[in-house]
């Protein structure tokens, strides 16, 4: 622990050649997983993480540095060096820190720690058990674990507020492998909360999820190759909203947009996206995967709108980018662990419901892809360029869902095809993942109704789409 | 404190094996965003994984901060986790063996050199940037240092230790035309200050980027295709995760059943390069294993598994001192070297005479399936006219399949590269890739 007589020395000491900001930020949290592999635990590890990192601002400039030595001496080195790379003289002494009061959304009720660890491998086994009762003996490999984290911040920065925050949260995933002459497939799920153990034994149906798994791996396995070119394309609710995450929710972080490297900047009230589409980020959510109470620089966690009917609204910032802009940080300063400099993160993030329903989007599509999920994918912000790999897919034709298909990947510019989203749904949901970038690996959400994109670009091994 | 008190509270908490994997960092770097340095970090890291048998069981935890509370977590953590496993595989902590290879990846002159002059190295690199023709902007240049000392200490006695550090430097910079933007970067790393040449980097970086201005894509369809050695460095690391044992016995690899048969083309030779002189060379694995050279693909066969301990008991044969990992040991090479061939990348055009040259390829997490080794990947490129390079590629996704690419190899070229996925390779010519444009 890191009282705040010494983080007050800390800091002042860490201000001597002229910062005009220090931070102080302490972690110790602890975390525990353990995973299942063909019906046996194979795997059980406990981690402890607990260090010091500071962080120095002058102007644009930033110093970051960390350390595992707690003691007043290895803080004050680490003080004393960093803050040799700035030469100049004082300019703010700090007298006294006050505590930064913020609503608690994710109150830890009954602690991960309480419970033995007996009791996560016999929610993993539910699932588990639930793909054995499938008796498909294409299934040839199946892992289930779940990972809780109780995570404990204190920060102390220059502007004299300090505060202490206990989180817990818990993600359970379950992997299929199923392979026949056709090949192999694999298929995942990861829901994620910052609930306590009763989320999993009483709201999440485990069964269900993990037989939902083992379907999709099966029902890919036979499906054909996804046709390739330009085509309209019906991305599904919840995980689908990754694409918008990817393409236009790391645009919109301030550590791009404060240095012009994205296409979002200098655009807040302009049309950036078609009039039906609306978008947040809303870290308020309480017990969701990817909301904060408070952000690394001591900002409380807010609903941003992002995009109101096609025009761009706002950002999201944190304090030192936020200096390039002339503008305050809204409570999106995240970082991985004390091992990273923190900077302007997601939270939640979703396009809102639209008008359509999801069965009027398919029926109004005469030929086209619906993406129902992804794997994932990636973006350059400064282009904008994009892709996504599609975990599970169809052929819509004549307004239906016919055959499946695999191997689809999207490509495109964010900023273009918000452009070319012309229907959206009312079926919202999110979706749990983890979003990695230059301050590590974070919880977020991501989330969409299912909507329709026009004339897209679809990479496949299937040839022409006919 | 010292590890002794790890070791004795182990055995009196009745884990009869435990070993100790420490990692002691030190690390430096920074970046300029308009010829200010707006980053800066100076990092010292620490870390600890402790691994313990109990009942042939494996329970694990790690740390990062070593005291006498620390120490009694982990002890407490392997006990609590070993009660839990089921999964009956052979674990082991290893006894040592009798040689170990003396690997010298560290050099002393590097940490000599003062941070400034680092600094100043990369104020040249942006400024050249900026001169660069079409360059609207650079979007970042960056350098950053580590150094790591990392050893193994277990139970049976075995005290294993290696030292090593580099730098890497990397800048990205965009240009503009009209509407169109692109971004492009390349990078430079070794441990010999001497080795940085700001100018070469520079100048590839610039002609990277402006080379894309103009781009179109191109008629969908198939093409022969010269992969550029970044490309086949990336797609390598994908292929050969097939060749773990683990994922052999486990039924998901591309390679089970192969051994000994022709799996790629006969101008595939593909080692696994622990102890030639390089940034990755590895004297012992992460189970304490030593580690040697061998080919993996010798002209289009399969000649061995990558294993650890545990596969290798699996198989009855020896591990092949690839056990690398932290809390769970998986397998991985440690230096993939692919044999080049003569051709210069002019030349490999002139072979290809019409086709496509894929020059980067992004998104391997979500549109390659390293079971399937289907992949389609949005990629950039130029198309090969007249045996010439010729105009850029915009938006286009290159498609197909890992086994069937490695067979479809014709040519290779000269000009092998070293990337910092610790892989060595040269640009290749394959027959037929399908390609996805308009």
């Amino acid at each position: 622990m890191i009282n705040k007589k010494l983080a007050l020395d800390i800091i002042n000491l860490s201000l001597e050649t002229g910062a005009d900001y220090s931070e102080i930020f302490y972690e110790d949290s602890h975390a525990q997983t353990v995973m299942v592999e063909n019906g046996k635990v194979n795997t059980s590890t406990s981690s402890s993480l607990c260090g010091v990192g500071l962080r120095l601002l002058k102007g644009n400039r930033s110093v970051y540095g960390y350390t595992n030595d707690l003691s007043k001496n290895g803080l004050t080195k680490l003080a004393k060096n960093l803050s040799a790379s700035f030469t100049g003289e004082r300019v703010l002494t700090v007298n006294e820190f006050k505590e930064i009061k913020v609503e608690n959304r994710n109150p830890i009720k009954d602690s991960y720690d309480n419970h033995p660890l007996e009791e996560r491998i016999e929610l993993i086994k539910v699932g588990i058990n639930a793909i054995n009762e499938l008796n498909d003996p294409r299934i040839v490999r199946t892992q289930g674990a779940m990972s809780t984290t109780h995570r404990s911040v204190t920060i102390y920065n220059s502007k004299g507020k300090w505060f202490k925050r206990d989180t817990e949260f818990a993600r359970m995933f379950f992997v299929v492998i199923a392979a026949n002459q056709n090949g192999i497939e694999t298929a995942f799920e990861g829901p994620g909360c910052q609930q306590d153990i009763s989320y999993f034994k009483n709201q999440l149906n485990i069964k269900e999820l993990a037989q939902k798994t083992a379907k999709t791996a099966l029902l890919m396995l036979d499906a054909k190759e996804c046709p390739s070119g330009k085509m309209d394309v019906v991305i599904g609710n919840a995980w689908g909203g990754v694409l918008f995450h990817e393409s236009c929710g790391h645009p919109l972080e301030a550590s791009a947009v404060s240095r012009e490297l994205s296409p979002f900047a200098g655009k807040v009230g302009e049309m950036v996206a078609s009039p039906v589409v609306s978008a947040y980020d809303d870290s308020t959510i309480p017990g969701a995967w990817g909301s904060i109470d408070i952000d690394d620089e001591g900002n409380p966690g807010e609903k941003r709108l992002l995009i109101k009917d096609g025009i761009l609204q706002d950002y999201m910032i944190d304090d030192f980018n936020g200096r390039r802009m002339n503008r305050e940080g809204n409570g999106a300063c995240r970082r991985q662990n004390y091992r990273y400099c923190p900077t302007s993160r997601m939270s939640n993030t979703y396009i809102a419901n639209g008008k359509s329903t999801p069965e009027e989007i398919i029926a109004a599509t005469k030929l086209g892809l619906y993406a129902v999920s992804f794997k994932g994918g990636s973006v350059n912000p400064a282009t904008g360029e994009f892709n996504f790999g599609c975990s599970e897919a169809y052929i819509i034709r004549d307004g239906k869902i016919a055959e499946p298909v695999k191997g689809a990947t999207l490509i495109g510019k964010g900023h273009e095809i918000l452009k070319d989203i012309d229907m959206v749904g009312n079926d919202l949901a999110l979706g749990e993942g983890i979003c990695g970038a230059a301050s590590g690996s974070i919880r977020t959400c991501v989330g969409q109704p299912t909507l329709r994109i026009k004339n897209i670009t679809v990479g496949g091994r299937g040839g022409e789409l006919r | 404190m010292k590890y002794d008190y790890f070791f004795e509270l182990a055995k009196q908490k009745g884990i009869e094996e435990c070993e100790l994997k420490i990692s002691e960092s030190y690390s430096l770097s920074f970046s300029l965003f308009h010829s200010e340095m707006d980053d800066y970090q100076v990092n010292n890291g620490y870390s600890i994984v402790a691994r313990g048998l109990i009942n042939g069981k494996f329970g694990t935890a790690t740390c990062d901060v070593w005291n006498k509370e620390k120490a009694e977590f982990l002890v407490n953590e392997i006990v609590k986790n070993a009660k839990v496993i089921e999964d009956e595989d052979p674990m082991f902590i290893y006894k040592g063996d009798e040689k170990y290879r003396k690997i010298n990846t560290y050099n002393k002159e590097l940490f000599d050199v003062p941070a400034d002059k680092k600094v100043q190295k990369l104020f040249e690199l942006e400024k050249l940037l900026k001169e660069g023709n079409k360059i609207s902007e650079v979007a970042s240049v960056s350098y950053s240092e580590t150094r790591s000392v990392n050893t193994l200490l277990n139970s049976h006695g075995l005290k294993l230790s290696q030292k090593n550090n580099y730098y890497f430097i990397v800048g990205e910079a965009v240009a503009k035309e009209g509407e169109q933007v692109k971004t492009g970067y390349d990078f430079l790393f070794s441990n010999n200050y001497n080795d940085i040449d700001v100018k070469k980097l520079a100048d590839k970086i610039v002609e990277e980027t402006t080379s894309q201005l103009g781009g179109e894509p191109c008629e969908s369809g198939d093409y022969p295709v010269v992969l550029d050695n970044s490309c086949v460095a990336s797609l390598l690391g994908a292929y050969l995760s097939s060749v773990d044992a683990e994922e052999v016995q486990k039924h998901t690899s591309l390679f089970e059943g192969k051994l000994n048969t022709k799996i790629a083309s006969s101008k595939v030779t593909i080692e696994d390069r622990p102890l030639q002189r390089s940034l990755f060379a590895r004297g012992f694995d992460d189970e304490g294993v030593a580690t040697y050279n061998k080919p993996i693909i010798k002209k289009g066969v399969l000649m061995t598994y990558l294993y650890n301990l545990t596969t290798a008991a699996k198989d009855g044969v020896k591990s092949t001192g690839n056990g690398f990992g932290a809390a769970k040991i998986g397998t991985s090479p440690v230096f993939v070297y692919m044999k080049p061939g003569k051709k210069s990348l002019e030349e490999l055009f002139q072979e290809v005479n019409n086709g496509v040259y894929i020059t980067d390829i992004v998104g391997l997490h979500a549109g390659l399936d390293p079971q399937t080794g289907n992949f389609s990947l949005q990629s950039t490129g130029f198309l090969i006219k007249d045996g010439k390079k010729d105009r850029p590629l915009d938006i286009i996704t290159v498609s197909g399949n890992l086994m069937k690419l490695f067979k479809d190899i014709k040519t290779l070229g000269s000009d092998s590269k070293s990337f910092i996925s610790a892989v060595n390779c040269p640009s290749v010519i394959v027959k037929k890739l399908a390609i996805g444009g308009k």
